[in-house]
């Protein structure tokens, strides 16, 4: 069984499985990625996604245009992460907290306001209609060469965004003098704020970002890969989110190549629930790899900083 | 000596004030937690009815089952006391009394350990095996039963607590993966190795009669033993964090890290004990509340009880002694809102947008901090009159 799975794994489909899965993931990713240089932790991605994504669809539905879908989606990711900067920033409410009161709200608050707006409980069912659905692309040239086409070709309008924003954002760190200051409150606030920097300013600004990353990754879910809203929708994709960017030391590639490990996790995982594996060890996979993941990646660094300073006593 | 007392009678006075200022606080955020919650209940009504005159009187409808349903009923304008409904509200207390000094303990140390939840389920889970497959047949069983969960709650919680000390990884990522992880472990040895497969829905064998916890009332409410037993843990919990060498040592690292290293505390011990005895408790509170109020083990879902655990050290102010309080609030609201989405037509998640709001003010450090600054400056000008006093006494 187990080779029919490796078999499997060096397919096309395979690949396409995994880039599909891993979007929202790196989404959420890059949210994590910006919150954590300017300082914040923000465990409140999975409960943005999960709200966003509910008003994405709703937006959509009542516009019945996805575009505006998405653009609502990423307005109420960024309201929450103002939301959740307003408490941690201005009333100091432990951002911790603020991120899991976020999460409650995602949780079951989603499920009250889908009631409160339409009537109807746990999903949206046959709300869905193709003029809601994020489209996907063919890319003109691409997709004509044989494997290469078949992996990368035919992705929803979103996955390429995922994918465009990695670049994006480590432009708006690095190159841009946003981002320096962005960096330089997460790395000491009190030097940013003695040239002049406000501290505040830059931690409300990292937070709006991030929940406009985890309101893609919301519109994303809700949009094209799961194809309509419901409550079970998410499933910790926000945690791994931020496993994924400690993993990826904070960085937006690295971000993207964890999310890349965690989405070839969770395809493995698809593959081999159809071999007939028990689901509920397989539905384990991704949360068990992140720890795993984790667990190396920590255990590297300390091994790191360990010969770092053998190193230096012997000089 | 007089001047003695006089100092004291004046530290008393900024304390009472201060008290004063925490209990209004406090009761501003729940009130404009329900308040929200009331918003919300209005506007449900308000869209999804056709008659919307109507709106008004249903709301207060719903708002009077949430508020004043769970122990006072009225028939025929008579207003009685619902004893059942308060035996069941005190029932419901008692997983979340466990999770909630858990996460207490946990919170104190300043570690962000967020695996009540699957620890809960494990508690609950390890102790129906043991309970249908170690039984002793004596009265020892749910003693036998709960210590197994708690031992199994305290080794898993080595897990995050090891590699938060040893090699950093962040205790609040790992707890959240570990509970999914936990949740489908259990799941697919539920299915696949101990269900009884005589029943039409997924659930083991159910327990031996002598494993069960005996009800403390008779009635059906699901009123147990475990209540007393939870409240005994209270005051052992209490007593560890205030009384004890560790319990300082927990309590001193969640203030300040680096003070208790350099002043020779064992921080990393501290910080792997504080969540083994939140893993401990969290086992303990699956496991009474499987054995109490169960005869199979039939979770298909991870319980909740370790986020509301996380309200209620939030509400106690990561203070044991509170936890019964909060606890019995949270029950409180919970029996409300499951009655207004009986009577009511509204989704009982209505609770969630609730502990929300909670979360949100009762934590906000700055919150009503104006209306604090006041009073610290009233208290410092008292105190200065009367020194100002006291030294034209004294020339």
């Amino acid at each position: 069984m187990l080779e029919r799975l490796w078999e499997m794994v060096f397919k096309a489909d395979f690949l396409f499985v995994m880039i599909r899965i891993t979007a929202p993931i790196l989404f959420a990713a890059l949210g994590a990625v910006i919150a954590e240089k300017a300082g914040v932790c923000n465990i409140g991605l999975e409960g943005t996604m999960m709200i966003s994504a509910l008003f994405g669809f709703l937006i959509a539905y009542w516009t019945q245009s996805w575009i505006i879908g998405v653009l609502g989606a990423v307005a109420v990711g960024v309201l929450l992460g103002l939301m959740m900067g307003f408490f941690g920033i201005k009333l100091k409410t432990d951002i911790i907290l603020a991120g899991i009161a976020v999460n409650m709200l995602g949780g079951g608050g989603t499920i009250f306001l889908l009631y409160m707006f339409t009537g109807m409980r746990g999903n949206t069912g046959n709300l869905v209609t193709p003029n809601i659905l994020i489209p996907t692309v063919n890319i003109p040239l691409i997709s004509k060469i044989p494997v290469l086409g078949e992996i990368v070709s035919g992705h929803s309008v979103l996955t390429y965004v995922a994918f465009l924003f990695v670049f994006l954002m480590w432009v708006l760190l690095y190159k841009t003098s946003l981002g320096l200051n962005i960096r330089a409150v997460g790395e000491s606030p009190n030097a940013a704020s003695s040239v002049g920097v406000s501290v505040n300013k830059m931690k409300y600004i990292a937070l709006a970002i991030s929940g406009a990353m985890a309101g893609f990754g919301g519109a994303f879910m809700s949009m094209y890969y799961a194809q309509g809203w419901n409550s079970g929708m998410v499933a910790g994709r926000g945690f791994i989110a931020l496993a994924a960017q400690a993993m990826g030391r904070g960085e937006p590639v690295g971000a993207m190549l964890s999310s890349l490990l965690f989405g070839f996790a969770q395809a493995l995982a698809t593959k081999a629930s159809a071999l007939g594996y028990s689901s509920f060890l397989v539905s384990m996979i991704p949360y068990a790899f992140t720890i795993i993941g984790l667990v190396i990646y920590a255990w590297s660094t300390v091994n790191k900083v360990k010969k770092h300073r053998k190193l230096k006593i012997r000089e | 000596m007089n001047k003695f007392w006089q100092n004291l009678k004046s530290i008393l006075v900024k304390d009472r004030r201060m008290m004063m200022f925490s209990i209004i606080r406090g009761l501003a955020a729940i009130l404009i937690a329900l308040g929200v919650g009331a918003i919300f209940i209005f506007l449900t009504i308000y869209i999804n009815t056709d008659d919307k005159s109507q709106t008004f009187s249903k709301g207060l409808e719903a708002l009077k089952y949430m508020l004043i349903g769970p122990l006072f009923t009225t028939k025929a304008g008579v207003v009685s006391f619902n004893t059942m409904n308060f035996y069941q509200i005190l029932a419901a207390m008692i997983p979340t009394i466990f999770t909630g000094l858990a996460v207490c303990v946990m919170f104190s140390a300043n570690q962000f350990n967020l695996a009540g939840e699957g620890v809960c389920m494990t508690g609950g889970f390890v102790a129906a095996l043991c309970g249908i497959y170690l039984s002793t047949g004596t009265a020892l069983d749910p003693f036998i039963c709960i210590i197994v969960a708690a031992v199994v709650g305290g080794v898993i919680m080595l897990i995050p607590a090891f590699l938060k000390v040893k090699i950093g990884a962040s205790e609040m990522v790992t707890t959240l993966m570990l509970n999914y992880v936990l949740m489908y472990l259990i799941l697919h040895f539920l299915n696949f190795n101990f269900a009884d497969r005589s029943k039409g829905s997924t659930q083991t064998y159910a327990f031996a009669e002598s494993a069960r916890i005996p009800a403390l009332v008779e009635g059906g409410s699901k009123l147990n033993w475990g209540f007393v037993v939870a409240l005994v843990f209270v005051v052992i919990i209490a007593l560890f964090m205030f009384r004890t060498r560790w319990g300082y040592s927990i309590r001193m690292i969640g203030i300040n890290q680096s003070f208790s290293q350099y002043s020779g505390m064992k921080v990393g011990s501290a910080i792997v004990l504080s969540q083994v005895i939140g893993g401990v408790l969290s086992g303990i509170g699956g496991g009474i509340e499987v054995l109490g109020r169960y005869s199979t083990f039939l979770w298909k879902e991870l319980p909740g009880y370790g986020w509301t655990g996380v309200t209620i050290a939030i509400l106690a102010k990561n203070n044991p002694i509170f936890v019964p309080f909060a606890a019995l609030f949270m029950a409180y609201l919970n029996k409300g809102c499951m009655l207004m989405s009986t009577y009511c037509d509204i989704p009982s998640e209505m609770i969630d947008i609730i502990q929300a709001a909670i979360f949100l003010f009762f934590a906000a450090e700055q919150f009503l901090s104006k209306y604090r600054q006041k009073l610290v400056v009233k208290s410092a000008k008292e105190e200065l009159a009367h020194i100002a006093k006291g030294g034209a006494e004294n020339a």
